[in-house]
């Protein structure tokens, strides 16, 4: 018997990317606007003529809170809590994920706060089950 | 988009429930879900003079049915609140659920299909059914609440690579807020602990409220002297999302709300002092919920445009104002946004009594989502019950002086639907 063949799924892509430390996203080739994470659709102009594009990694994080203890969702428990930002791409787009080089204190939040927006750089942290985009602070 | 009703609605009734848990607060203990949401529809239908015979139609709201278990709300319910054989539909917009319906209901109305219609919401954020008992209910865990709410948020990418809705919500907002305005993070924490003052005022000036106890009066049974100590101790308020604490969040609750709509030419002979539903915008938006400015957030702005361009009203002419206050911070950007206070100054008009029912510039005189409670479904109808109030003079002992002619209600359906209600006189 055949086996039947796996439709096309910009989720799946992003995360076979993940684990390969590559970062997806989609631009649109009527606007030219990036949409990250990738979905099928340009999220700026609503046109279905995009296509993916690999991103740089490279980033600013504007801000640094942290997530509450026990987290929200299983797959985090082992780490939280953990450090989560507001980061801007270096092509554009904004995102917020974990982040890691800073620890997840009122004093060292503080500090990383009084300095203003700091580089980072993504990498890919594999959970049990998953891989997620993660943004570590360069020394 | 023309943004017009064609013809004026009102609103002729108000319900709300006791906000609390069905497992231990006194209003709510033992009852069943069905019996909380007739509570509020009772009210609601009472208030308008009519039975549920009377209306057209029910929108029956219900965010979390993995607590309540209840899809196919209207039909499983029609008979706890008289209304069987009527049109209706089982719909969420999550926390705006019920001003959503109130939205739809105003729609359907002015177009002419129907005369009156039921909204009502029902949410149990604190406990699930048991097994599988149709009466018995047992405690939901945090992360358990929060899973199941979180499947309301972008379920491709955000929560499956670690969001939280604490620091995307709080923490990051508060951040961005201190500076834009130059706010130190002492200052910021001060005006928190000034805001949930505030609303800790209001909750325990209201019977229905879920916490009743001020802060002042927590501090003392926690055996502080110094209210600011309590504050700002790592047991009693640890901070969740730093620089946000426990208490400048919301607090669960089980609850329902109801509200019956009508023609406004319907609404005058009727039973209660009506109130004209003026204007309304919903807009919508996924992760991340703002740009570089973690203060400005478009849908709301979107939203907030519509509801006053279609109630042909400005900033200067609100009496009384809630914003959605899941997050306190989040609640002050978006009263900001909307000109009820200059940008920046919210932290200090809360510290000098300015929100407070008796002040200039009343917000959340309910408690807002922190002292009333947040019940996701049935929140938004909350709201809209303590403006109801609050217009006809009606809100006891945290009455505002001279009762609002013109009230804007804002709501945050989760993840996220802006939607805004305004309410004028008639």
């Amino acid at each position: 018997m055949q086996a039947t063949a796996e439709q096309p799924s910009m989720i799946r892509w992003y995360y076979e990317g993940l684990s390969a430390g590559v970062y997806r996203a989609i631009k649109c080739a009527d606007c030219g606007k990036l949409t990250f994470p990738p979905t099928g659709c340009c999220e700026h102009c609503g046109s279905w003529n995009v296509e993916g594009v690999e991103l740089s990694g490279e980033a600013t994080l504007l801000f640094a809170s942290h997530n509450i203890t026990p987290a929200c969702h299983p797959r985090f428990e082992k780490i939280a809590p953990y450090v989560y930002g507001h980061i801007q791409l270096k092509e554009g787009p904004i995102a917020q994920a974990i982040v890691r080089g800073v620890d997840p204190t009122p004093e060292d939040l503080q500090a990383l706060f009084e300095k203003g927006p700091v580089p980072v750089q993504a990498a890919t942290l594999q959970m049990d089950d998953l891989p997620v985009i993660v943004f570590d602070i360069k020394a | 988009m023309r943004n017009k009703l064609r013809e004026p609605v009102a609103i002729s009734g108000v319900g709300c429930s006791r906000f609390g848990d069905l497992l231990e607060t006194p209003e709510l203990k033992g009852k069943t879900i069905q019996e909380l949401t007739a509570d509020a529809v009772k009210e609601a239908l009472d208030d308008a003079g009519l039975t549920g015979q009377d209306v057209d139609a029910v929108f029956a709201g219900n965010a979390m049915t993995h607590s309540s278990q209840l899809p196919g709300t209207y039909s499983q319910l029609s008979k706890w609140t008289g209304t069987q054989f009527k049109s209706g539909v089982h719909f969420e917009a999550q926390c705006s659920t019920t001003n959503v319906g109130a939205a739809m209901a105003a729609m359907a109305i002015a177009a002419g299909v129907y005369d009156t219609v039921l909204v009502y919401g029902l949410e149990t954020t604190r406990t699930k059914v048991k097994g599988y008992s149709p009466y018995e209910r047992e405690p939901i865990s945090h992360q358990k609440t929060w899973l199941w709410t979180d499947m309301a948020v972008n379920q491709a990418y955000g929560v499956p690579q670690g969001y939280d809705i604490f620091s995307a919500y709080n923490g990051l907002v508060g951040l961005g807020y201190c500076r834009k305005y130059g706010i130190s993070i002492e200052d910021f924490d001060r005006g928190m602990f000034e805001i949930c003052r505030t609303r800790r005022q209001h909750g325990a000036m209201n019977p229905k409220a879920n916490i009743q106890e001020t802060l002042e009066d927590a501090a003392k049974r926690k055996g502080f002297d110094d209210v600011y100590a309590y504050w700002q101790s790592p047991e009693s308020n640890p901070f969740v999302a730093w620089p946000s604490r426990l208490l400048s969040l919301v607090t669960t609750a089980d609850g329902a709300s109801a509200m019956v709509l009508t023609r406004a030419d319907l609404a005058k002979s009727g039973k209660s002092q009506p109130v004209e539903l003026k204007g309304f915008g919903i807009s919508y938006s996924d992760l991340p919920w703002y740009g570089e400015d973690p203060t400005y957030w478009e849908f709301d702005k979107r939203a907030v445009d519509a509801a006053m361009g279609m109630a042909e009203i400005s900033a200067k002419d609100i009496d009384y104002l809630h914003t959605h206050d899941c997050s306190h911070i989040s609640g002050v950007c978006t009263a900001e946004m909307i000109g009820y206070l200059e940008p920046g100054t919210m932290l200090t008009a809360a510290r000098d009594g300015r929100l407070r029912y008796d002040g200039d510039r009343p917000m959340s005189t309910h408690g807002g989502r922190h002292a009333f409670g947040h019940a996701w479904g049935a929140s938004a109808g909350s709201d809209t019950y303590e403006a109801v109030l609050q217009m006809r003079g009606a809100a006891g002992a945290r009455q505002i002086a001279k009762p609002p002619e013109i009230s804007v209600i804002h709501t945050h359906g989760y993840a996220m639907i802006g939607t805004v209600i305004v309410l004028g006189g008639m």
